[in-house]
Formats: structure tokens, sequence, C-alpha cells
């Protein structure tokens, strides 16, 4: 290249470089000009309140990864009524929808056959239904 | 967080008192379609600086003598006032500042918003949405009880051993996988207006009227399905002092008459029980409150009747939530008492980016719906907050930290549509591109927050769960995101009053203590999207239980705040009496 092709060059180049800074100071002004207004006009939020919320986070989840922490590993031993519960509930009852007495812990699957309900319930047919299904046409 | 109009400085109070307000400077005032203010220039006229000549980024305009300024010479000026040309902003030369004014603030807001509706009207009047309409507030009127309760509430404390424990505290045994809805009926049982709902009698199961009616299929004397009913049943269980664990079987069994398509023995998602939930209370509950209101129960000696057709009388009480609080005469408010705790409304504008003409719509919705994303892909206000070190600590935020209020942001957030989604814009008469920016326009007395953790995708037949944490606050001030707080910065945040449909009033319009939140209940969802199980934390009289299944146990406050948070309830902090339907 001629000398005075990079004078052109290295001109272009600062004219650039110019109006970049311009545009770049445009924005920053703009950005300037709307927080002012925000903080003049009491519109910030409360970014002290914020802040204590997420530190007081940020410890909770160091307190509760901390392998020392008993509270956040214990398995239940007893409920705060002191009582204890077996993992599947023992409570015994009448099922509403066909009178059988069930175990709680085991309800759910009995309704959903007995209700009918659900992708493995199917309503049985037996013989005899059949049988009188078709003597009925 | 309403604006405060600051004190304007002596040269700003002299220049108004002695000037034609800004009549001349408003004519020139030009304004984007999506809403930026500026001073008008043409082929002929360019403001560059009188002392300098330069054009620089900053350029003021004197509005006693028209000359213009570089803000290297503008303090040298003789005269105060002048205006920042590109963003319409006044500056004081003397103060050296920016200065505020509500009469130039309010004329700008009028030709910014002007393009946002047909014909340019100068408002963004849109029909305001029925249950919006302002009630007015009425005097609390003190209740105490007659001498039939006096005798039952007697009783009630001889044979109450267990004062110690809160009230209503009591586990649910897991029917075989219900975890799903056990730890979504614990946050119901807890939530205050509900709760006070059901405990105050005002869905009577044994004088239900919908049940009586029965119905004759199948030879079985079957009674008409009541959600409400076995909700009423399900509040009496857990609050009556017996502390082991009570099965639902009786409501499990109702539901699922009620939602047949979600009756199958198998995990289940507790946000979609959640919404079940609510619509089969509210189906039901509507159709009830039909009795005259002819008992006062106020007077003494009277009937201990509640009148039903009042709809919630509210007055302005400060109720802290962590006390056991009074018991309230809520009937069945708008529609429903489901309805009445947990519906808010939504407002979702579409601005088009041509000529800046906004459709707007209003939703009601009973819960907010979150997507989970790190914070840094937020682009907010919020995220300058992470830059912050706490003073002291080498803690620094991490700035990938997920936190519901970036979410809000997100929510909240204008946000560009495809260009494959244009909208028809009715000014313009083609396809635009546009804007749409979705905002809170009517806070619910409790704000349920649902994070989107668990994604299906039909296309790939594939669904996943994400487990990354989200902070969440226990004090939670939603005023950030409501429809007056969105439009106001949709325009600048200029000193104009705007209510949360577009319309101007008195800029002090009080609206900040309904915003202002508490957290009860979060439920959690731990392990594997199909092999997971839910557990719901509930914080009563300022202290954390958890609620797994049959298992109550007290924990501590970093727990809940460490835990993987699914659906987070909060209640307004301060809850208001209005009178009734006023016509």
């Amino acid at each position: 290249m001629s000398a005075s092709d990079e004078k052109n060059v290295s001109d272009d180049t600062q004219l650039a470089s110019h109006f970049f800074g311009e545009l770049l100071d445009s924005v920053i002004m703009d950005v300037a000009s709307e927080c002012h207004r925000i903080a003049r006009l009491g519109l910030d939020r409360n970014l002290d309140d914020e802040e204590e919320e997420l530190r007081l986070s940020a410890e909770a989840r160091a307190r509760v990864a901390d392998p020392s922490n008993s509270e956040a590993n214990s398995k239940y031993v007893v409920d705060i009524f002191g009582q204890t519960h077996p993992a599947v509930a023992a409570e015994i009852f009448d099922c509403m929808n066909c009178g059988r007495s069930i175990v709680a812990g085991r309800f759910a699957p009995h309704l959903e056959k007995c209700m009918g309900k659900g992708r493995k319930a199917r309503v049985k047919s037996t013989r005899s239904s059949t049988a009188a299904a078709a003597q009925n046409r | 967080m309403s604006s405060i109009i600051p004190t304007p400085c002596l040269h700003l109070t002299h220049f108004k008192s002695h000037t034609t307000s800004f009549t001349n400077l408003l004519n020139r005032i030009q304004v984007t379609p999506l809403g930026r203010a500026s001073l008008q220039t043409t082929k002929t006229i360019h403001f560059h600086c009188g002392a300098c000549g330069h054009a620089p980024h900053r350029l003021y305009l004197c509005l006693t003598c028209d000359s213009t300024f570089c803000d290297v010479h503008a303090p040298d000026h003789d005269h105060d006032i002048m205006v920042d040309v590109d963003r319409a902003e006044l500056f004081c030369c003397s103060c050296g500042d920016h200065v505020y004014d509500q009469d130039f603030d309010s004329a700008v807001v009028v030709l910014q918003t002007a393009a946002a509706t047909l014909g340019g009207r100068d408002s963004l009047c849109s029909p305001v949405p029925e249950s919006v309409r302002k009630r007015r507030r009425v005097e609390y009127r003190p209740w105490s009880p007659d001498s039939q309760a006096r005798v039952l509430l007697g009783l009630q404390l001889e044979t109450n051993n267990n004062n110690k424990f809160p009230l209503g505290l009591r586990g649910l045994n897991n029917l075989g996988n219900t975890c799903f809805m056990n730890s979504v009926l614990q946050a119901l049982l807890h939530t205050p207006p509900l709760r006070n709902y059901f405990l105050s009698d005002r869905h009577n199961r044994f004088v239900c009227q919908q049940k009586k009616k029965s119905n004759g299929v199948n030879n079985c004397d079957r009674k008409r399905l009541c959600l409400a009913c076995d909700t009423d049943a399900l509040f009496s269980a857990v609050f009556s002092g017996d502390r082991k664990p009570y099965s639902p079987a009786k409501f499990l069994y109702s539901w699922w008459q009620h939602a047949g398509n979600l009756a199958s023995y198998e995990q289940q998602d507790a946000h979609e029980f959640f919404i079940s939930m609510l619509d089969g209370i509210h189906e039901k509950v509507e159709k009830d409150e039909r009795k005259p209101h002819s008992q006062d129960y106020l007077e003494p000696g009277g009937s201990s009747r509640f009148p039903l057709d009042y709809q919630l009388d509210e007055y302005r009480e400060r109720v802290m939530w962590h006390k056991n609080p009074l018991v309230f005469r809520i009937s069945s408010g708008d529609c429903c008492i489901a309805h009445r705790v947990f519906s808010g409304i939504l407002r979702s504008d579409v601005m088009c980016t041509a000529c800046g003409f906004t459709s707007t719509t209003y939703d009601p919705c009973v819960d907010i719906s979150l997507d989970l994303v790190p914070n840094h892909d937020i682009p907010t206000k919020a995220s300058s907050k992470n830059l912050h070190s706490c003073n002291g600590n080498a803690e620094t935020i991490n700035p990938g930290l997920s936190t519901l209020l970036g979410c809000l942001d997100r929510f909240t957030r204008p946000e560009r549509l495809g260009s494959d989604q244009k909208f028809f814009c009715q000014q313009c008469q083609v396809r635009q591109e546009s804007l749409k920016q979705m905002s809170i326009r009517k806070l619910p007395l409790v704000s349920c927050f649902h994070i989107k953790r668990f994604e299906h995708s039909p296309i790939r037949k594939m669904s996943r769960k994400i487990d990354r944490y989200m902070q969440f606050p226990f004090s939670l001030d939603m005023s950030p995101y409501l429809s007056s707080s969105i439009l106001r910065s949709r325009f600048g945040n200029r000193i104009f009053g705007f209510d949360g449909d577009g319309n101007g009033n008195d800029p002090d319009c009080s609206n900040e203590s309904t915003s202002e939140f508490e957290l009860f209940a979060v439920v959690t969802h731990s392990g594997k999207l199909d092999a997971g199980h839910y557990s719901t934390y509930l914080r009563l009289s300022n202290q954390w239980y958890k609620c797994d299944d049959a298992w109550v146990t007290k924990v501590s406050e970093n727990i809940v705040r460490a835990a993987q948070g699914y659906m987070m309830f909060y209640v307004q902090k301060m809850l208001y009496y209005k009178a009734s339907g006023t016509s």
C-alpha cells in the first residue's frame, strides 16, 4: 500500500472510532438519564430488601449443604406430636364405592379399579353377565 | 411504588412563573412509535453547540433564548432552564442537574400515548374489566360470640390439651402415590382467607343445597357431588384437634368423580391438581349462596347466621399474617371463594413497532406459571443488583442464579414477537412486527406462583425435570409488576399517575399496601420426573413446618430457603374490607 492509502485507512479507522464513541456515549447517557429519573422520583425498587433476601438464601444453602448439618440429612424418628408412621399408611376404612375394608396406603389403586377408571382398570366381563346381556337383546 | 414529585429548584420555579409554560417547547417534540420523546430535527435544523460548534451526545436547548449548547458549555450560559434535545429531559444549568416537572411530563405523556390508540386520542383508555370497579371501603364492625357460641368455645378450651401446637396441623396419609394431592391440600388448608371461609361455616356440608338432589342413576342413592362439601369435611377433620394422620379418602373419591380424566393411580402433577380442585369448588359453591340477607348477626342477641349476600366486607386492618387471625366474615365474593381468594387479572399489550398502536386484552388467572431461566438471560434493570457485593463479606451473588423476581421480570418484559408472528395493526391496516408485554392488572388476595420445572415435549415425546435452584423471597413486593408500573415505565417513567388501565389519575394512587405479600406455603418436589415426591412447608406463627404426607416436623427457615420450590403461596400482608356490590 502507498503512504497516502495508509493515511486514508487510518483516518477512516479514526472516524469510525469517533462515531462509535459518540454512539456509545449516547447510549450511556440514555441509561444514566433513566436511572437519574427513577432515583429522583423514588421509583427504585427496594434493593436493600432484595439483597437481604438473596444473602439469606445463599447462607441457608451453604448451611444446608454442609455435611455436618444434621437437620438436612436426618430421617424422621418422631413427628412433632411424638408419633411414628409406617411406610405404608395402616389405617383401615371402608371404601365408599364398594364398601370393602381397605388399607389406607392401598386405597388409591383399589379405588381406581373399583371405580373403573384409569388405564389398567377394565370392566370384568364374566360368562354370566355376557350371557345375560345376550339374553336381553 | 408511586412516584414522588420532587420539589422544584428555585430556578425552575422562577422560570415557570414568568413564561407561558412549555407550550412552544411541546410543539417541537416528536415521539417514536414506541414512546421515545425528543426534539424535532429537520433537514435544515441540526443542533450543535453555539460555543464550540460540536454536536456531541448531549446537547441542551435553552428554553429562554433558543440557543443550543453542549454539556461543557451549557453551565456558562446566562439562562437556567434547558432541555436535553435527544431525551426531552429538563436541565437546570445553575443546579447542574436534571430537574423534573409534572406539567411538562404530563404533556409529554399525552404525546407519547397518542400513538397507542386509534385516531390518536390522547388516552390509553381500555375498557375496565368488570371486577375491578372500585368498591368503597367500609368501617370494620367487630364481632363477638353470642351465648350459644360461648358455650361451644368453652367446651373446646377444656378438651383441647394440645394448645402448644398450632391449629390445623395434621398429617395426611398417602393413599398410594397421592402426595401430589396431600401437598396442595396442606397449602390450601392454611391459606388464610380460604381457611377462614370454611372454618366460619360459609359452606356447611350438612345444609348444602347441591347435595340434596339425589341422582337416581344405577339404583344407588348416590348424592350429587359437591367438592366444596368434601373440602368442608376436610377442614373440620384437620382442625378438629385430633393429631393422628388423616386419610383424605372421601376427598379423593369425590375429586376423581369431578376430574374423570385425572382419575388414575399414578403420580400426578400437583399444579394440575390445584387447578382442578379450584375448578371443582368454583362450579359448586356459586349456586349455594342465595340466602336472603334479613339477619344481621352483629346485633346483640341476634342470630348467629351470617349474611351471606354481602360481598366480602372489607375494612382496613393491619393483619399480621402470622398471628391467628380473627374470623373474617367472608362470603362468596365475585363468584365463589376459590376465585375470591386466588383470582387475579393479567393484562396483555401488543404494540405495533411501526406506529405504536396498542391492543390490550385482560384475562383472569388463578396463578402465574413462570419459566425457569437463569438471571443472566434476562436483560433487565434487576440484574444490576448482582454486581453489588455485601458489606465486608467476600460473598458475591452468583450472576447465573435464578430468582423469583428474575422470573417475574422475564414474565413482564417486552417481548419482540418473531417476524412469523406479525399481528394485524388496526392503524396501519397491515401485519406488522410487534412487541408483547404482560403485566398484572389486579393482584389476588393469595398469589400462587407455579414454576415450570416439568417440560413436556409432545414432538419429541419426551419429558424432563429442571432441578435448577430458584431463590424466592419470604417477603415480596409485587408493585413493579402491576400494570400501572409497567405502563409508567413504558413511557419513560414520566410524572403521570397511570392507573392499571392506562388512564391518568392522581399520581399518588395508593396501591402500595396491597402489593406487599408474605410467603406462607411452599410445595416442593424432590426426585426424578416420574419417581419423585411432593411435600409442603408451612409457615405458622412464624415457625416453619414440613408436611410430608403423614409426617409433620419442625424445620428451620434455612431448610425452606434452600428448598427446590415448585409452587409458592403468598398472601397479601394487609387485607381490606370493601362494601358489597354498590350499584
